[in-house]
């Protein structure tokens, strides 16, 4: 096993894969994996290890290495995580399960086919840009014009994944997306009235049944499922007779 | 390359993992859970009680041989059971309509937590009248 | 891929909450007074009929029957519909258990007359 080059002791893990490649490792099956984990190791970085020295076919998605470009998201011993800040050793397990997100199509081994996610978020349009509510007092350097800040999801799919209802149902927007049309609703993107009615339906707010499984696992601050129970009370708000 | 929906083959299994299995998941899904759990028996429970119901019209020996087995042990359990699922999924189904409509979102794990001491309390007392008598 | 196709149907989980909340009255009064002030928690056969006769719990037990198949008919639907079904699987559904309430209604009514003319 290669030193990483991280700090500390090492202790011996296994890792147990899901492995799915169309027509040759089909059905899925689980492949088992040793790694030496020292504190700092994360999923991802045993995942790196792995495919360095092991296995060069494993597939899986990253980018960033922090948290902030939402591609490396699978489940790990159950619970959808981003594998980049997700510890190895802070499972506190012999043996950990590494699987892909669910929800989404299975396209090879922890990859999901994120195509998915976008069919249900995008309709939203919502920008990544948002106006920064912090700092409003504060000097901008020369050549800037104003601070901006970006959206908060980071559309790793996470909330897809943990939630049990878009688990089942295709044609749930689902999490993410809700969230994003409620961000829409609250910058004033676009008529109310269509947002109202963009979601106003089974597939919409009214597929949601509160598992809150979104808020829970986003690792991005999102709290989706409490935004889609802000947007249900919009639209209630919009229904009743003296609200015209 | 087109994706394999792993998910539309197992779709009735997959349903089953997804609703009720708990591993990895937080108390929220545990309330969604047990509301669409108890939902579904007191659905089947509410079929039942009308066909017992339904001996009413063959006379009095029928029902009286009716009540005279829903007095065994066997049925009292029975009972407890049907007692906790209305007082679970009506407590929760209370609590979901409010957080349903964005109230108390935040808080709504104090708020099932409240629900079911609730549930507790109201079950014990049940339970004593159930044999007090 | 199915498309996400927003269907008008928004409305029963509204009518499910309010018929929920509606039910904790209905069902909570049905079993303290069927159940729970009676010794032994079931009545004699003439008890059940001479009770009935009271028209006030005839008619709560009407309007009892009427909001609970409602109430379950719609959250069935509202499981099935999370079976992610196609919008020929969602009139199917609504169809189905709108038959089977209005059996369940009938059969209810059914019983009501039938007892309280014993
Ligand atoms: C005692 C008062 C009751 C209250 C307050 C209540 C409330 C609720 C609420 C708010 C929901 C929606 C849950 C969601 O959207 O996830 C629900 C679902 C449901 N209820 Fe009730 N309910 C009551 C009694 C009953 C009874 C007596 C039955 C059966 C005859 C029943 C059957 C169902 C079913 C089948 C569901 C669907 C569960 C699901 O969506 O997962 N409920 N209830
Ligand atoms: S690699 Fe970018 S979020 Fe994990």
């Amino acid at each position: 096993m290669s030193n990483n080059g991280r700090p500390g002791p090492k202790t011996p893990v296994t890792l147990k894969i899901l492995r799915y490649k169309p027509g040759s490792i089909d059905p899925p099956r689980y492949d088992t994996f040793q790694v030496d984990a020292d504190p700092l190791m994360t999923v991802l970085d045993a995942l790196e290890e792995i495919r360095a020295t092991e296995d060069p076919t494993l597939a899986y998605r990253h980018s960033c290495h922090h948290a902030s470009c939402g591609t490396c998201a699978m489940k790990v011993n159950g619970k959808d995580v981003l594998s980049c800040v997700t510890k190895v050793l802070d499972q506190k397990s012999d043996v950990i399960v590494v699987e892909p997100l669910g929800t989404m199509p299975l396209v090879a081994d922890l990859v999901v086919d994120m195509g998915d996610f976008a069919r249900r978020y995008e309709p939203a349009g919502l920008s990544f840009v948002r106006e920064s509510e912090y700092l409003t007092e504060a000097q901008t350097p020369e050549g800037v014009e104003r601070y901006t800040r970006f959206e908060s999801c980071i559309e790793c799919g996470i909330c897809l994944s943990a939630c049990p209802v878009a688990n089942t149902n295709a044609s749930f927007i689902g999490p993410a997306g809700l969230a994003a049309w409620y961000r829409s609703l609250q910058k004033g993107d676009g008529e109310r009235a269509d947002i109202l009615a963009a979601v106003d339906s089974d597939c919409g707010v009214w597929g949601c049944h509160g598992a809150m499984e979104c808020t829970e696992a986003c690792p991005s601050q999102v709290q989706p499922g409490d935004l889609i129970m802000y947007l249900r009370r919009e639209v209630v708000k919009s229904k009743l007779p003296w609200a015209h | 390359m087109t994706p394999i929906p792993i998910q539309q083959a197992t779709r009735r299994r997959k349903a089953l993992r997804a609703w009720f299995d708990p591993r990895g998941r937080g108390l929220g899904f545990i309330a969604f859970a047990l509301q669409r759990i108890t939902g579904l028996g007191l659905v089947l429970y509410l079929l039942l009680h009308m066909a017992v119901l339904t001996t009413l019209l063959q006379g009095e020996s029928a029902w009286d041989q009716f009540v005279a087995f829903a007095k065994s042990p066997i049925m009292l359990l029975f009972d407890l059971l049907l007692i906790a699922g209305i007082l679970i999924h009506g407590l929760n189904g209370l609590r979901v309509s409010i957080v349903g409509l964005g109230f108390g979102v935040k808080q709504h794990k104090t708020f099932f937590w409240i629900m079911m001491l609730l549930s507790a309390l109201l079950f014990v007392y049940a339970g004593w009248l159930l044999f007090a008598h | 891929m199915q498309k996400t196709t927003p269907s008008k149907r928004g409305g029963s989980w509204i009518w499910q909450a309010l018929t929920g909340v509606l039910l904790i009255l209905l069902l909570g009064l049905h079993m303290i007074a069927q159940h729970f002030v009676v010794s032994g928690g079931l009545r004699t056969f003439q008890d059940v009929i001479d009770y009935l006769r009271n028209p006030v719990i005839l008619v709560l037990e009407a309007i009892f029957m009427l909001v609970v198949t409602y109430h379950a008919m719609v959250g069935v639907r509202a499981i099935l519909y999370d079976l992610g079904l196609d919008e020929a699987g969602k009139k199917k559904a609504t169809t189905v258990l709108t038959i089977l309430g209005a059996l369940i209604i009938v059969w209810a009514a059914y019983l009501l007359l039938r007892l309280t003319s014993m």
